[in-house]
C-alpha cells in the first residue's frame, strides 16, 4: 500500500532522508521511531508531497506521489505535526472545507461530519471558531478532518503530543480500529509507548537511515536479545549506529 | 477548476465570521469606516480642486488633467506590480495554510488561479479604494456620466490582473533560482529605497511652487518630462486612452485599447499558470529548505554590552534582547532609513521657507516658525514613538510568559522599554529642532528654550508610547507592523498629540512675551527667570504626570493580565 524507493532528500549537502526502502501492507500500523532530527517529518513532508525529494520515488496504492499527485493524496489522510487550521472558521466549517478539497459529495459530506465530531467528542463546540478552541481540541480536530473523506491510508506525525490519558487512548483504539478495516497508518511517533501498544512493525531511522525494520520480535533480534522493552532495543540500536559512525569517522 | 471558489471559501469565511462573529466594538468599526470615509472625501476634493485648477485658470485643462490621469495611472501600475511580487510571495510560498491545501488532491490549475485571485484581491484593495474618487473627482470635473463608470468597472479588473499575473510570474521564477527568505527582504529593501526615492524626489521637486503662477512654467516642464514614460506599450496608457476618449471628448479607438487590455490580463495568467505548473514544487520544496543563517557580530555585541552597562542587570537583560532582535529583524532595522528620510526632508523645509518675502518682520516670523517648530517636531516623535515604542510590550509576543514567570516586576519592564525608546527619541528630536533652530537663525533664548521644552516632551512622549502599549498589548499578530494600527495604536497617538499640544500652549505665553520684547526698538532683552520659570516649571510637572499615570496605568493592566 506505502511504497519507499530508494527515497533521498538532501538539504543542501545533508542528507536528511538516505536511501530509504521501505514497504507498508494494507491494514498494517507502521511505526517510524527516531531520534530528534533523525529525517521522520522530512520523509513524513516527502510522503504527502509537500516536499520533493532528491531521488527516488514514493508509492501510495501504486501513485506516484509527485507524478500521479491528486489521485495518491485522495486517497491519503495527513495528520502534521504542527497543523494549521483556518482559526476564523469554525470547527464544522473547517471540516466541510477539506472534505469538499477531497472531493466527498455534499451528501455524504454533513453525516460524516456529525459521525466524525460525535466519536471524537466535538459536537457540542461544532460551530464556534477554531480559535476559541483548547489544544486538545485543536487536535481532535485535526484528526477528523484527516479521517472525513475515508483515507484508505493514513499519515501521521507524533500524533500525541500534548494529548491526556483519555485522548490517547481513543486515538489508540480508533487507529487500531481503522486498520482492522483496511487502514493503513504509517505514524511517526516519540511515544515508545504507543508504538509497542499498537503498531504491527516498526522501522527506526537514525541520520536519514532505516537502521532496524520488523515486528517487536525482530527488533528484540536485532538487539541481542538484551533489552527487555521498546525502549531498551531504540536505544541499544541507535547507541550501536552513534559507535559505527564515531569508529567511521576516526578511521577517516 | 471547480475548486477555485472552494479553495477561496476559506478567505471569505475568515471574513465573514471576523465581521460578524468576532467580539469587536462596533464603535471601532463606525470609527475606522468614518476615517475612510474622510479620507475618499478628502482624495476627491483636492483631486477635483487641483482639475477645477488645470480647467478654469489655463485653457489647457483637458491636456493636463489627461497627463495628470497618466501619471496616476502609472504610478498604481508600478506600486502594483510591487506589491504583487510581495503578496504572491507570500500567498504561493509563505503562507501557514500551504501544507494543508498541498496534502490534499487539489489540481495544480485550480491552486494558482485560487492563489491568483487571493494575491490580486491582497495587493490591490489599496489602489481600488483611491480609484474610486480620483474618477468620481474626473467625472465632476469633465463630465462622462455613466460611460465613464462603465468603463471603469470593466478596465479596473484587467488592469489589476496583468500586473498580478506579471508579479506572480517574476516571484515564481525568483523563488525557483533563490532562496525564498532571502527574495522577501531583497523586494523589501527595493520596496523601501524606491519609496524613500520618490519621496525625496517629490519633496525636492517643491509641488509649493504650483501655487505661484511665475513657476507654473516649470510645472508645464515637469508634466512634459512626466509624458516620457507614458509609453505606448504599457497598460497605463491603454487604459487613459480609453478614459480619455470619454472623459476629454477625444477621438480614441476604445475598443480596439480594450481588446489590448484584455487580451493581456488574458494572456498573462495563462503563461504564467504553465510556468508555475513547470516550477511550482521545486520552488516551493526550496522554499520550505532554505535556512536563514546569520553570523554573530562580536565587535557589535561588545559596543552594545559597553553602551548599557550604566543599567541594572535586568534591564540590561531587556536592553539588549530588544536592540539584538531589531537589529536581526531586517523589516525593522531598515525602518531607520525612512527616519533618515524624514530628517532630510523636515530639515529642507526650514531651508526653502520664504521668510524674506513675507510681510510680516523676520525677527517675529523666525520666532513664530520655531514655536510652531516645538508642535511639529513633537508631532514626528508622537508618529515613531507609535511606531517603535508602543509596539515595545506587544512585540514580547507569545514569549510574554518568559518575563511573565521570571522574578522581575513589571515596574523594571516597563522602565527598561522606556530607556531603550526614549534615548533614541532625544537625539532624533533634539538634533531636529537644534539643525531647524539653526537654519531659521533664532535667538540663542528661543533655542534654549526649544532644547528644554523637547526634552521634557521627548520624556513625556516614550512614556505614553510605552505605558498606552502595555494597556492596549497585542501579544497575537502576524506582521509587527499591525500592532501600531490596532485600536489602542489611535489612542496612543491620541493621548500623545494632546500632550504635545498642552505643552506647546504652555510655551506660548512666555515665548510671546520674550518676542515682543525683543521687538522693542532699541532694547536688548535678554529672557528673565521670571517669565521662562513657571511655564517650565509647569511643564515639567505635567511631563511627570504623563510618566507616571502612563506606566502606572499600563503596569495596572499587564497585572489584570494574570487574573
Amino acid at each position: 500500500m506505502i511504497q519507499l524507493i530508494n527515497l533521498t532528500k538532501h538539504y543542501g549537502k545533508l542528507a536528511a532522508v538516505d536511501g530509504l526502502d521501505l514497504e507498508v501492507p494494507a491494514g498494517e500500523i507502521f511505526g517510524f521511531l527516531g531520534p530528534n532530527g533523525a529525517g521522520k517529518t522530512t520523509t513524513i513532508r516527502v510522503m504527502m508531497g509537500i516536499l520533493k525529494a532528491t531521488s527516488g520515488q514514493v508509492l501510495l496504492d501504486g501513485h506516484n506521489v509527485v507524478t500521479d499527485a491528486q489521485k495518491a493524496k485522495a486517497i491519503t489522510g495527513f495528520i502534521p505535526d504542527r497543523p494549521f487550521m483556518y482559526e476564523k472558521l469554525s470547527g464544522c466549517e473547517f471540516l466541510e472545507f477539506v472534505g469538499k478539497l477531497h472531493g466527498v459529495e455534499p451528501a455524504r459530506l454533513k453525516p460524516r461530519i456529525a459521525e466524525l465530531l460525535e466519536q471524537l467528542e466535538l459536537t457540542p463546540w461544532k460551530d464556534e471558531l477554531i480559535e476559541s478552541y483548547s489544544h486538545g481540541m485543536k487536535q481532535r480536530l485535526i484528526i477528523c478532518a484527516s479521517l472525513v473523506h475515508k483515507p484508505r491510508i493514513l499519515i501521521v506525525d507524533e500524533p500525541m503530543v500534548g494529548m491526556d490519558p483519555k485522548g490517547a487512548r481513543t486515538l489508540k483504539d480508533l487507529f487500531s480500529d481503522l486498520a482492522r478495516n483496511g487502514t493503513t497508518i504509517f505514524m511517526s511517533t516519540h511515544s515508545i509507548g504507543v508504538a509497542e501498544e499498537i503498531c504491527h512493525r516498526i522501522g527506526i531511522i537514525q541520520k536519514g537511515r532505516l537502521i532496524a525494520c520488523g515486528s517487536m520480535a525482530e527488533l528484540y533480534r536485532l538487539a541481542a536479545g538484551n533489552p527487555d522493552n521498546l525502549e531498551g532495543v531504540f536505544l541499544e540500536l541507535t547507541r550501536e549506529q552513534e559507535f559505527e559512525s564515531m569508529a567511521a569517522r576516526q578511521r577517516l | 477548476m471547480t475548486s477555485v471558489p472552494l479553495l477561496l471559501s476559506p478567505l471569505w469565511l475568515t471574513w465573514k465570521n471576523s465581521f460578524f462573529r468576532d467580539g469587536g466594538s462596533w464603535t471601532r468599526r463606525l470609527l475606522l469606516a468614518a476615517l475612510a470615509i474622510l479620507f475618499w472625501l478628502g482624495t476627491f476634493l483636492v483631486i477635483r480642486r487641483v482639475l477645477r485648477y488645470f480647467e478654469t485658470v489655463y485653457e489647457l485643462g483637458p491636456e493636463l488633467a489627461y497627463q495628470l490621469l497618466l501619471i496616476i495611472l502609472l504610478t498604481f501600475l508600478s506600486m502594483l506590480l510591487f506589491s504583487n511580487l510581495v503578496a504572491s510571495l507570500s500567498t504561493y510560498f509563505m503562507a501557514r495554510d500551504l501544507d494543508l491545501l498541498r496534502s490534499a488532491p487539489v489540481s495544480s490549475n485550480s491552486f494558482f488561479y485560487a492563489r491568483l485571485i487571493n494575491t490580486t484581491v491582497n495587493s490591490s484593495w489599496m489602489v481600488l479604494f483611491f480609484t474610486v474618487p480620483i474618477f468620481a473627482a474626473y467625472e465632476s470635473v469633465f463630465g462622462g456620466g455613466w460611460r465613464l463608470y462603465l468603463w471603469v468597472a470593466l478596465i479596473l479588473p484587467l488592469f489589476l490582473i496583468i500586473p498580478a499575473a506579471l508579479g506572480t510570474l517574476v516571484t515564481h521564477l525568483l523563488v525557483y533560482f533563490l532562496p525564498a527568505k532571502r527574495i522577501r527582504d531583497i523586494l523589501f529593501f527595493i520596496g523601501l529605497f524606491a519609496f524613500l526615492i520618490m519621496y525625496l524626489l517629490f519633496r525636492f521637486s517643491q509641488p509649493e511652487r504650483l501655487m505661484q503662477p511665475e513657476s507654473f512654467g516649470s510645472f508645464m516642464q515637469f508634466l512634459s518630462a512626466m509624458e516620457t514614460p507614458s509609453s505606448p506599450f504599457l497598460p497605463s496608457s491603454w487604459s487613459a486612452e480609453i478614459f480619455a476618449g470619454t472623459l476629454f471628448k477625444r477621438d480614441t479607438d476604445s475598443i480596439f485599447f480594450f481588446a489590448l487590455l484584455a487580451s493581456y490580463a488574458l494572456f498573462l495568467p495563462l503563461v504564467t499558470s504553465w510556468i508555475s505548473g513547470a516550477v511550482y514544487l521545486d520552488g516551493w520544496s526550496k522554499a520550505q529548505e532554505s535556512r536563514q543563517g546569520r553570523r554573530k557580530l562580536a565587535w557589535l555585541d561588545n559596543t552594545l554590552e559597553w553602551i548599557t552597562r550604566p543599567f541594572p542587570e535586568f534591564t540590561r537583560a531587556i536592553m539588549l534582547k530588544d536592540i539584538k532582535t531589531f537589529l536581526r529583524d531586517t523589516t525593522q532595522w531598515s525602518q531607520l532609513f525612512l527616519l533618515l528620510a524624514l530628517i532630510v526632508v523636515y530639515l529642507y523645509n526650514f531651508k526653502v521657507l520664504p521668510l524674506d518675502r513675507s510681510p510680516m518682520a523676520a525677527g517675529t516670523l523666525r520666532a513664530i516658525v520655531s514655536f510652531a517648530n516645538l508642535g511639529l517636531a513633537g508631532f514626528v516623535l508622537s508618529a515613531i514613538a507609535i511606531r517603535f515604542a508602543f509596539p515595545a510590550i506587544s512585540l514580547e509576543g507569545k514569549a510574554f510568559w518568559i518575563l511573565q514567570t521570571s522574578p522581575i516586576s513589571l515596574r523594571s519592564l516597563l522602565w527598561s522599554k522606556f530607556w531603550l525608546n526614549f534615548v533614541p527619541l532625544l537625539v532624533l528630536g533634539e538634533v531636529l529642532v537644534f539643525l531647524s533652530n539653526l537654519l531659521l537663525r533664532v535667538p540663542s533664548w528661543m533655542m534654549f528654550l526649544s532644547l528644554i521644552t523637547i526634552f521634557l516632551m521627548t520624556i513625556g512622549i516614550a512614556a505614553i508610547g510605552v505605558g498606552v502599549g502595555a494597556m492596549y498589548p497585542k501579544f497575537e499578530f502576524d506582521n509587527a507592523a499591525e500592532i501600531p494600527t490596532s485600536f489602542g495604536g489611535a489612542v496612543c497617538m491620541m493621548v500623545s498629540i494632546a500632550f504635545v499640544g498642552v505643552m506647546v500652549m504652555i510655551e506660548a505665553w512666555p515665548i510671546y512675551q520674550l518676542t515682543l520684547a525683543s521687538l522693542r526698538p532699541g532694547r536688548v532683552m535678554a529672557p528673565t527667570f521670571w517669565v521662562v520659570a513657571p511655564s517650565l516649571a509647569i511643564i515639567t510637572a505635567l511631563t511627570a504626570a504623563a510618566v507616571v499615570f502612563s506606566l502606572q496605568l499600563g503596569i495596572r493592566r499587564l497585572e489584570q493580565l494574570r487574573e
